[in-house]
């Protein structure tokens, strides 16, 4: 039994990243109807702006604010930076092609996936990096026969408390609602009063940005960061985006860790090669049975 | 101001796509004048940069060795750099951009998956491909590859030292083996379960856990909690070293403790890197004899020029297999007295006395390297590799 809660958590860990990226998909997805291709990439980039905090110096915001505190600088970096990032990537990438339709905005979606991967690998090189081992808590916390690192465990409360936090924030505030409204129909709720530019800064500082943080968290978990890794993360939240029901943020929480909890449930019980197999079986019976996804509302989209 | 934001972002485009592909170091021009043309396939970007990059100077270091001594036929080597991004797609790419350049002999590639698609290329359009970091037995099994050759071993051999290893000289009762389902991965655990098999049947040893992971991504908890549940005396890991890395960290941290059998792409700098010293220490590999342990004058020659130019030896002996290669398309061109394609191939499994960095550079009638040896190495807590007595 233990085995399976082992399991269990290992799947929440991996669930939790997967929803932190996909929640950053939906979120732009729900306001701008684009798929937004570089975002995978702003995840890897938010990653090597947390292992560039960590070693600059030979490792000064560790010495200094100790191993908890070096951690909270380098998410806290990555969260501003990509926000930042993200913004830009909006104003450079997205809104002069805006209004020339969808497929022009896919392209560009593209072409600077590409351009933040190569400028990545420009930067940082080719190879992979380490996070410095030595910024990285050691302690292991054993519960009867069940053993999780103490990072793990605050990785996965810290995920939960930011899903939760933009759970709040999109369903019972005001803004949210605003923000709920855009992506409902754009030009009523434009009519209707709602600063739609607003809206938009909103979802590209913050979507971009969980998917920093949770970039961090990668690198500090696993340790092993590379120019590429945004792919293989972004498919598989960009999937988990798809079986919660795009552009629906509870979602795109739930999606993300249902494949989490799913894939390693699969893997530790029958076969880890034939995991993603199992997966993409189950998006396609979800697809089949409910098109919009598991919580996606059922409207009138053309796409 | 639309139009100049277009026009940046056209232009960061076409810069962001030219920095994808490594492009080759001179323009095309193929054996004419004083130069020998020699192209060599390799993942400079991607997960086996690492290896590309030092392949990359190993050539060059190789080449400028053999340029000092007055290059072949009196023309000096001229080395041509395709980057194949260490994926299949991108290698049948980098292999159309060698053969449309006109080159006839090339070095390609590391990694048997990534570089099985251009061998088939090289073949059909008859240029002679030498593989140095490619150890699949189906490389040279699978069908006759008339002009394709290869510096490294063959991973038969080292399936069946492993085995050996395992029940005659650890003792192991309980074996888990751990693969990532592609050419090279899954040819080794397959030959190792084969090689098993007699100690199995004689029911000296048992496999418990005999699985894949994906390469490529970052966890592997559910494959290591099974792992550990089953409780193994040996864990053989038959993949690259980014995911080795990976997975022997997760298993100290979760409290495997068994012994740790790496196989021959797995002991390099980088998988220090990603696993960290702690986590690596005793953990053995197997492996072709590793460059710092190369005694042949021309090891040592080759090995205190790298040193003097890049400070430090070669990661991998798959990067000195790339200079050998080098070496033994040289050796076989002089003896060709020419570079065309089907002399230079049929000198290369005539050749009987071409001496490289490794040893004697001699192939069987199918291609593959004689004679390559097999040894067990151990990591020590500093993350150094000495020999498994």
């Amino acid at each position: 039994m233990s085995v399976f809660f082992e399991q269990l958590l290992n799947g929440l860990t991996i669930g939790s990243f997967y929803a932190l990226v996909a929640l950053g998909y939906s979120m732009v997805y729900g306001v701008m109807k684009l798929i937004n291709f570089a975002h995978g990439d702003l995840f890897t980039l938010g990653s090597y702006l947390g292992y560039t905090v960590l070693v600059v110096g030979a490792g000064w915001v560790t010495a200094t604010f100790g191993v908890w505190g070096g951690m909270a600088v380098a998410m806290l970096a990555a969260f501003l930076g990509i926000a930042v990032a993200g913004i830009l990537l909006e104003r450079i990438a997205y809104r002069p092609v805006y209004k020339a339709g969808r497929l022009p905005l896919v392209v560009s979606a593209l072409g600077m996936s590409i351009f933040i991967q190569n400028g990545i690998m420009a930067i940082w090189g080719p190879r992979f990096q380490a996070y410095p081992m030595t910024a990285v808590p050691k302690e292991i916390i054993t519960i009867g026969d069940i053993r999780i690192t103490a990072l793990q465990l605050f990785i996965l409360l810290l995920a939960l408390a930011l899903m939760a936090l933009i759970y709040w924030l999109v369903e019972k505030t005001t803004f949210g609602a605003a923000v709920r409204a855009a992506a409902l129909d754009k030009d009523t709720a434009t009519l209707m009063g709602i600063n739609f530019r607003q809206v938009i800064f909103f979802v590209f500082a913050l979507g971009p940005a969980l998917g920093g943080i949770a970039g961090v968290m990668t690198g500090l978990n696993y340790g092993r960061i590379i120019f590429n890794m945004g792919w293989v993360y972004g498919l598989k939240a960009f999937t988990a985006t798809i079986l919660g029901g795009i552009g629906n943020i509870p979602g795109a929480m739930i999606g993300g860790l249902l494949l989490g909890i799913l894939e390693t449930l699969f893997a530790g019980y029958v076969s880890s090669a034939w995991k993603d197999v199992f997966i993409f079986l189950v998006l396609i019976l979800v697809l089949i049975w409910r098109p919009t996804g598991l919580i996606g509302e059922k409207t009138a989209e053309k796409v | 101001m639309k139009r100049i934001l277009l026009v940046v972002l056209c232009a960061a485009l076409v810069l962001s796509l030219l920095a994808g592909c490594a492009s080759p170091t001179t323009t095309p021009t193929p054996t004419s004048g004083g130069v020998i043309q020699i192209g060599l396939q390799a993942p400079i970007t991607g997960n086996f940069a690492a290896e590309g990059q030092w392949a990359k100077q190993c050539v060059e270091v190789a080449a400028a060795l053999i340029n000092a001594k007055g290059g072949v036929l009196g023309k000096q080597i001229e080395v041509v750099v395709a980057d194949d991004a260490s994926n299949p797609k991108d290698s049948a790419l980098a292999a159309q951009k060698l053969i449309s350049q006109g080159l006839k002999e090339v070095i390609a590639s590391y990694g048997s998956s990534v570089t099985a698609p251009a061998t088939d290329l090289y073949d059909k359009n008859q240029v002679v491909s030498v593989g140095y970091g490619c150890t699949a037995v189906s490389l040279t099994m699978d069908k006759l590859r008339p002009y394709f050759f290869r510096t490294a071993g063959r991973d038969d051999t080292q399936s069946e030292f492993f085995a050996k290893l395992a029940v005659e000289k650890l003792g192991a009762k309980k074996i888990a083996i751990m693969h990532d389902n592609q050419d090279y991965g899954k040819g080794v655990a397959e030959d190792a379960m084969k090689y098993l098999k007699p100690y199995v049947d004689a029911g000296k040893t048992e496999v418990v856990y005999y699985d894949a992971i994906t390469p490529g991504e970052n966890d592997y908890s559910a494959a290591i909690t099974k792992i550990k549940q089953l409780n193994p005396d040996l864990l053989f890991f038959t993949a690259y070293y980014p995911e080795a890395g990976l997975i022997i960290k997760q298993a100290r941290q979760a409290g495997i403790t068994c012994t740790f059998v790496g196989n021959n792409s797995v002991p390099t700098p980088e998988f220090v890197k990603i696993a960290g010293n702690d986590a690596i220490k005793g953990a053995l590999m197997l492996n072709e004899p590793m460059p710092q342990f190369l005694t042949y004058a021309e090891s040592k020659e080759f090995l205190d020029a790298y040193k003097a130019k890049y400070n430090e030896i070669p990661g991998s002996i798959w990067a000195v297999y790339a200079a050998d290669a080098l070496n033994a398309l040289c050796a076989a061109i002089t003896k060709a007295g020419g570079t065309d394609p089907d002399m230079v191939a049929a000198a290369m499994r005539t050749m009987t006395d071409a001496k490289g960095i490794t040893g004697s550079l001699l192939f069987t009638e199918r291609g593959d390297r004689k004679d390559i040896p097999y040894y067990t190495y151990v990591y020590d807590d500093k993350g150094e590799l000495s020999l498994y007595k």
